[in-house]
């Protein structure tokens, strides 16, 4: 285990480890020198010439029938060059593909009509819904001619409340007729006989509040139109583009290949959020069309807090757990709403997520769960860092801190008793995804024996923790350990909109689980160019693919210059999600090396006219056994660009990694019902000590102990940064953030002085250990990181929270996420009375 | 709101402004309510000034003015005429195309992920250290209260400064 991480300069790590793999060394990235030196390209940085801008007029409502649209004297101001409403785009083009459609039907069975216009049509749904979009020389004439546009609104009623919503008293959608647009309930096991049986049955009520991603960069995007292809080019900083490419060029009324989303090779951060803002693709490849000219939008920040498309998941939970005076888990019963604001997405999903760790680290064979997904007067949800794991996890630990209160047992015991065992591994959920390796029980000793050491003259020594209490600063620590489930499919993404019946009859050949493409070729320099078909936004996937790709070739990470495709030349690939791509493109590198040495030493024995056998590769350079001859990668370029057509160099292959789980046969039943398939389960316990202030609320986080396993490391000094970064989002969900709303559907939070992000002054000193349990599942034995921290931060900052309070029997303290202090307050006044 | 031209058709009132950017004076014809932040990035083609709220919050256009950290965003441009400023891409040695010793730490210690907010940092750290060659935790943590990075967690952050004042003061 080590809690540090080698950081030698590159030529250092290079030459230290000649031959050694790079792999497994947390070598410094690649993509940091054009970032440190201003010159890395965002795409606010991208402005092609004769460039146009375009600003929108976006609904201060939350809930209006738009009367009239008066663009007259928007129009007359000189700098104008267009002005778009809703019905400008209606004549010409479609609404954006809506995400649900089976239980939202009409009266003929049919999925009943939910469009969702680029720009609000006869009636708003949400403060900050573009309804206008103007486009002229700038920004700045842009929002002063968006100044100029009237548009009359008539106010109604609006719903802000997920709960509320489902009495559907104010209906967003009206041709839907209700607000409720999905409910499904599961039962896994024999979840009544397990209550009926159990001893005990525990319940608890708890609130995630809506919290997101909230990156640094805002969105954007610039379209070109070219009228002589008819077809455009759009530059956009868009997550997933090859996946949620249709949202453009369906709503466009184009063809995949007439529509280019380009992702810049530097993105300002996403954690998931930004695959839901195709609006602006739309908008401005619209205008472009108009004006043949390139069309620019640059979302500010006000507009990306209230109506950017970017907020995430919003529930309501009641949960149920049945247990035994034993401290035996036997059932578990989850209900949810979660609140999705004005319109149904591809995010949907993230209420089936939860499936896939559904039981999280403990063995409970039987288990309901049922959600409501739920329209309100509120902005659209997106996909964010954990894509609704985070929640669940949540409310899970919290009935487990009351189950084990009921029981009048240490939370700590009561969860190692029903943990899930090593022997037990591969372990199968109940809701059939697999547990690939792992050994729980060492990890949560681990992690107590960090806590000890804690006690034993350290912040929770007995006679600090008694001292402190005199100041009314409550100290406490409650470990659990958690899972994060990594390297998603995509398939089980469809089950919402896949028929019930459907679904029941469905074959595993029916299955189709996306791999992960990968590019190679070696120019005539020597040089090796990868391109990957994914975006990123600072995870580092250059750096891996080139790590990983010279243990391969035998050849320096340096000698290797990694790109990227854009939608049309890559394949519709799933991308960058789910803490998937360092699976992915792992085992995509290791496929494309083989491939590629493969042929080069086919081509070099061609030209020496011997068999295969009779040539080896070593450190990039074919060698003919016997001592006669040998050719560098460079000639062996220039020898496959003279024999061959461009089309069919052998020194330029791709390779498709499978989904892992495609052929695994555990994964069937999973695979064949649409449930979540998650073949990774990277795991971890950690232990926040907090101190709550009882007279203020506030909870400070005094140090974060957290123990990691992510199978096998590819790079520790990445992994590492995902897992701070992850846990810092965490602090900040525990603590700090929240869309929070009026009754009226008024946004609370639309500059960073409302949505309050953690600084260097909320995070603590993470200190982090790692064990490395190779997944069996994956090529490299890597297991996914890209979400945790965020996905099991929440969870454990609020346990301890309640271990803080324990002594002062306040009722469920941190039953509401954020755990902000006024609300925190409240319960601690509460239990003194 | 931020913007690459000026060049429409409608009477705006400008004022002429010299600034010194990175050692050189630029002279521009500007609107007074172009914010600095944008006569960096579209005037002076310095894309290193990074915009990500615009309301003084997030310091990621954190640039040296007259040697202190300011947030460009926060003035205009002809606010600055006459003024000294410094920004990110100020720092690299252009010959030799060497890391500013800031700069190399937060490379060696992967204090930076998306990297939006990293020049701020780099740019508050400066100023940091220029003022406390050798800050403890807690003064790095004040010094650095005023820059948000969604990324890092900021645990590889302290490690940079640590790093670059060692470096800096061999
Ligand atoms: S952009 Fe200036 S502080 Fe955020
Ligand atoms: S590195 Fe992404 S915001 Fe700091």
């Amino acid at each position: 285990m080590s809690t540090s991480h080698p950081a030698e300069t590159d030529a250092d790590a290079e030459s230290d480890s000649s031959r050694e793999s790079f792999t497994g060394q947390g070598l410094p990235r690649v993509e940091d020198h054009r970032i440190l030196t201003g010159e890395a390209e965002y795409i606010h940085d991208i402005t092609p010439e004769n460039c146009l801008h375009m600003a929108l007029v976006r609904s201060m409502h939350a809930h209006a029938d738009i009367v009239s649209i008066d663009t007259e004297e928007a129009e007359a101001h000189p700098d104008c060059e267009l002005v778009l409403t809703a019905e400008d785009i209606k004549s010409e083009y479609n609404p954006m593909p809506t995400g649900v459609g089976r239980i939202a039907t009409g009266e003929d069975g049919e999925p009943a009509a939910l469009p969702e216009w680029a720009l609000a049509d006869e009636k708003v749904r949400f403060v900050g819904e573009p309804v206008v979009a103007v486009v002229a020389s700038d920004r700045y004439a842009a929002e002063d001619i968006a100044d100029l546009v009237d548009v009359e609104y008539e106010a109604m009623d609006a719903v802000a409340d997920g709960m509320a919503a489902r009495e559907d008293e104010v209906v967003l959608h009206e041709s839907v007729g209700s607000n409720v647009v999905d409910n499904e309930r599961l039962e896994f096991g024999d979840p009544d006989a397990a209550f009926e049986d159990a001893d005990h049955v525990v319940e608890g009520e708890y609130t995630w509040g809506r919290i997101s991603g909230v990156p640094l960069e805002t969105a954007g995007a610039v379209a070109t139109y070219d009228e002589e292809s008819d077809s455009f080019d759009i530059d956009c900083n868009i997550q997933l583009h090859t996946l949620v490419d249709n949202m453009i060029y369906e709503t466009l009324g184009y063809e995949a290949d007439d529509v280019r989303v380009n992702v810049p090779a530097d993105v300002g951060g996403s954690y998931g959020t930004k695959i839901g803002i195709h609006r602006y693709c739309c908008l401005t490849s619209m205008a472009s069309q108009q004006l043949e000219r390139p069309v620019k939008f640059e979302e500010d920040r006000l507009e990306n807090l209230q109506g950017g498309d970017m907020h995430s998941s919003d529930r309501e939970y009641q949960m149920r757990m049945a247990v035994d005076d034993d401290g035996t888990m036997r059932g578990l019963d989850v209900w949810f709403v979660d609140d999705f604001g004005a319109y149904p997405r591809y995010p949907i999903n993230q209420v089936l997520k939860p499936l896939s760790v559904l039981t999280n680290s403990y063995e409970i064979d039987d288990v309901t769960y049922e959600y409501d997904l739920v329209l309100t007067n509120k902005t659209s949800q997106t996909a964010y860092r954990g894509f609704g794991v985070d929640p669940h996890i949540y409310a899970l630990e919290m009935i487990v801190d009351e189950a084990a209160r009921t029981l009048d047992m240490d939370p700590t015991e009561f969860r190692r008793r029903n943990l899930i065992r090593p022997e037990q591994m591969p372990y199968t959920l109940p809701s059939k995804n697999l547990y690939d390796s792992g050994d729980y029980p060492a990890t949560l000793d681990r992690i107590e024996e960090i806590i000890a050491d804690e006690r034993d003259g350290g912040l929770l020594d007995p006679d600090v923790v008694a001292a402190k209490r005199e100041e009314g600063k409550y100290r406490g620590v409650q470990p659990s350990v958690i899972i994060e489930p990594g390297a998603s499919g995509s398939d089980w993404t469809d089950r919402q909109r896949t028929d019930k019946e459907d679904l029941a009859d469905r074959s595993r050949d029916e299955v189709e689980e996306l791999p992960e493409h990968l590019r190679a070729e070696i120019r005539e320099d020597g040089s090796i160019h990868a391109f990957l078909a994914t975006d990123s936004s600072g995870q580092g996937h250059q750096t891996l693919v080139s790590q990983l790709l010279a243990d391969e070739l035998e050849v320096l990470p340096s000698d290797i210059e990694v790109g990227y495709l854009d939608s049309v030349d890559a394949p519709t690939e799933y991308g960058s999600a789910a803490s998937r791509m360092a699976v992915m493109l792992s085992g995509a590198t290791v496929g494309v090396a083989e491939r590629l040495l493969a042929n080069v030493e086919e081509l070099a024995a061609d030209h020496w006219d011997v068999s295969t056998d009779d040539v080896t590769y070593h450190d990039g350079t074919v060698d003919r056994l016997g001592g006669d001859g040998s050719l560098s990668l460079a000639e062996i370029a220039e020898l496959d660009a003279e024999t061959n057509a461009a089309g069919e160099r052998r020194t330029r292959v791709s390779y498709n990694y499978d989904h892992p789980a495609t052929d695994l046969e555990e994964f069937d039943e999973a695979l064949t019902q649409k449930f979540p398939v998650y073949p990774t389960a990277a795991f971890g316990a950690n232990a926040p000590i907090v101190e709550v202030d009882v007279n203020t609320g506030s909870v400070e986080i005094l140090t974060f102990h957290t123990v990691r396993d992510c199978g096998t490391m590819l790079n520790p000094m990445i992994v590492e940064g995902q897992a701070h970064g992850g846990i810092a989002q965490g602090i900040g969900a525990a603590l700090l953030e929240e869309f929070g709303y009026e009754e009226d559907g008024q946004p609370q939070a639309i500059t960073l002085f409302d949505y309050l992000l953690p600084s260097i002054e909320n995070v603590p000193e993470i200190e982090m250990e790692h064990t490395e349990t190779p997944s069996p599942f994956t090529e490299t034995g890597a297991k996914g990181v890209g979400e945790g921290g965020m996905i099991d931060a929440p969870a454990s900052i609020a346990t301890s929270i309640n271990a803080a309070l324990d002594p002062l029997s306040v009722e469920e303290p941190a039953s509401q996420i954020p755990v902000a202090p006024d609300h925190l307050r409240k319960k601690l006044r509460e239990s003194e009375q | 709101m931020s913007t690459d031209s000026t060049d429409g058709a409608a009477e705006r009132p400008t004022e002429e402004i010299t600034v010194i950017v990175n050692g050189e004076p630029v002279t521009a014809e500007v609107e007074p309510r172009l914010k600095l932040s944008d006569f960096l990035r579209y005037e002076c083609d310095l894309h290193g000034v990074r915009v990500g709220c615009e309301h003084g919050v997030c310091g990621a256009c954190t640039v040296q003015q007259d040697g202190r950290s300011t947030k460009s965003c926060l003035s205009y441009a002809v606010q600055a005429d006459g003024a000294e400023i410094e920004t990110v891409e100020g720092l690299a040695e252009e010959e030799t195309d060497s890391l500013h010793p800031i700069q190399e730490a937060f490379h060696e210690t992967h204090a930076l992920q998306c990297g939006f907010c990293t020049s701020g940092f780099v740019m508050a750290t400066k100023e940091l250290l220029e003022e406390n060659p050798d800050p403890t935790r807690e003064e790095i943590e004040e010094g650095l209260a005023d820059n948000i990075c969604r990324c890092t967690g900021y645990q590889n952050i302290y490690e940079a400064v640590e790093r670059a004042a060692d470096a800096m003061e061999d």
